[in-house]
């Protein structure tokens, strides 16, 4: 799995690409810490080139969004694939991460939100 | 160790007792010399007077270093070293070929055939001593590779030994298969993958008048998830819920659950479904985290799924479950699975699924639940192609005679 960092206005877009699983849990959670030391408020999950989240992976998002939420942030999602989207869904991920189509959406959303 | 050898001169062996060379020379002159030299070094010598004979003794005595002369009757020294290389239980002896010129290409040739280093007839007491040395040096490092190489092959077998052994005690906390209570009828297949899995089912009494289910599925890799399952399973007992619970209530016991069982550092959590039938009213109620293997088959072979999307235990403390309810029927069938039976992968990678899954119920409908069990899972490993599936695959099933 590749992560880059992508600031934008009020929020930080980290690009995934690849397979978000046991595997590359310490990647993950790498970037996400990261990101959290330099004290940002909204991380936006860009899973467009994300293929398939396994069971450890469904934990890695719940941790993370626990995190940032101890630290007054937000987490929201970007773009998943149909096959990651409905595994998303049977675990009701969107309940605690919100999902949008684009990041102007997920920028605006969390705006209205807060 | 003969005093000639000096302390300032490097360790060439890991045992204590004095290393073994094997001396193949068919000249009787040559060959005492050489051993009395190897003796006063304080080493033990064995003697063969040709390859044959020495390949033998090579065999038996498996000596730390071997010294070969070239031309010999029988078998020559290239030959035995040929013959050494191609023997899986001695291809690592040290191998010193002797040649009476120092000429290249039986150099090369001596190499090319197996041989690890050279000794001229006429080198000299230091040379001799300086290649021995070498060569020794060599074999001691091969054997402490070796015996590193069977420690790590005995611990691996140990820790698999470990591994059936917890295995074998996950089974222990399997129910067993029955009537649970007058007209329930509890039957189950149980298909760990590989690894230890964290998959785990329970049915029982919870007191005279319900019955209370569950699967749970621990997430990750390994013996964690399993350890995880197994105290889960111990909380999940019907004298410990009640601490926590007045009522056989799925989703009050989820709540409390989810109490217990936060997120782990690792982000590791538990999927879990629980049923609670009541015998008098005939109603059954449920709740689900995150999981989603569960089916009723009605008497008529309607198939419905009885799951919602919800959050994995442990995602959102505080969380509350919803209750749902639905009334059985006389005949009617409820089905409990992990996802690793509706998720089993053809070589294609295609999951066999759930309304795959739900097709082959159907046109098990008349068939007993105790048969009906053990082919579904043949089914998935059909569509899965190997016995063993990646992941932990269960199935506990109930049919209400009532």
């Amino acid at each position: 799995m590749q992560i880059k960092e992508r600031p934008v206005p009020n929020a930080v877009i980290l690009d995934l690409h690849g397979d978000l699983t046991y595997a590359h849990r310490d990647l993950f959670k790498a970037a996400v810490e990261t990101l959290r030391q330099k004290g940002c408020r909204h991380m936006i999950l860009n899973m467009a080139e994300v293929r398939f989240v396994d069971s450890s992976g469904l934990g890695l998002l719940a941790l993370v969004s626990q995190n940032f939420k101890m630290n007054q942030g937000k987490v929201s999602m970007i773009r998943p694939q149909s096959y990651v989207r409905e595994i998303l869904g049977l675990a009701n991920i969107p309940k605690l991460i919100p999902v949008f189509d684009n990041e102007q959406d997920a920028l605006n959303g969390i705006a209205q939100a807060a | 160790m003969n005093p000639e050898i000096s302390s300032t001169q490097p360790a060439t062996h890991v045992s204590h007792a004095p290393a073994t060379i094997l001396l193949v020379d068919d000249e009787p002159v040559s060959r005492l010399s050489m051993a009395a030299r190897l003796k006063r070094m304080g080493l033990r010598v064995l003697e063969a007077g040709n390859g044959k004979e020495g390949l033998e003794i090579l065999r038996r005595e498996r000596p730390d270093l071997t010294i070969l002369d070239w031309v010999m009757p029988e078998m020559d020294g290239p030959t035995v070293c040929e013959l050494v290389r191609r023997d899986p239980a001695i291809l690592s002896s040290q191998l010193i070929l002797m040649t009476s010129h120092d000429q290249p290409e039986q150099i090369a040739e001596g190499l090319a055939r197996g041989a690890d280093d050279f000794l001229s007839k006429a080198a000299s007491k230091q040379e001799i001593l300086a290649r021995v040395q070498s060569g020794l040096r060599t074999a001691s490092l091969l054997q402490s590779i070796e015996s590193a190489r069977d420690q790590l092959r005995a611990k691996q077998e140990q820790m698999e030994d470990e591994l059936l052994s917890a295995a074998g005690y996950m089974h222990s906390l399997l129910p067993r298969a029955g009537e649970v209570a007058p007209g329930i009828h509890m039957s189950w297949t149980y298909r760990p993958s590989l690894a230890l899995g964290g998959d785990l089912f329970n049915c029982s009494r919870w007191d005279d008048r319900s019955i209370m289910f569950y699967i749970l599925d621990a997430s990750g890799h390994g013996v964690s998830p399993a350890l995880r399952a197994a105290s889960f399973a111990t909380f999940l007992r019907a004298e410990n819920l009640r601490h926590f619970v007045t009522a056989n209530d799925p989703a009050a016991i989820l709540a409390e659950a989810n109490r217990h069982y936060p997120l782990t550092e690792e982000g590791y959590y538990f999927t879990v479904w629980i049923g609670s039938f009541d015998r008098t009213t005939h109603q059954l109620r449920y709740a689900t985290a995150g999981h989603g293997g569960a089916v009723i088959q009605r008497r008529n072979g309607t198939i419905e799924w009885l799951t919602h999307a919800h959050l994995p235990l442990g995602f959102e403390p505080e969380s509350t479950y919803e209750l749902k309810t639905t009334q059985i029927e006389d005949g009617d069938r409820v089905i409990l699975m992990s996802d690793g039976v509706y998720e089993a992968p053809a070589a294609t990678g295609e999951v066999w699924g759930t309304e795959r899954l739900a097709a082959t119920l159907g046109a098990l409908r008349s068939t007993a639940l105790s048969d009906v069990l053990p082919a579904m899972m043949a089914e998935a490993e059909r569509w899965h192609g190997a016995s063993i599936f990646p992941d932990d695959a269960a199935l506990l099933g109930l049919e209400f005679r009532i």
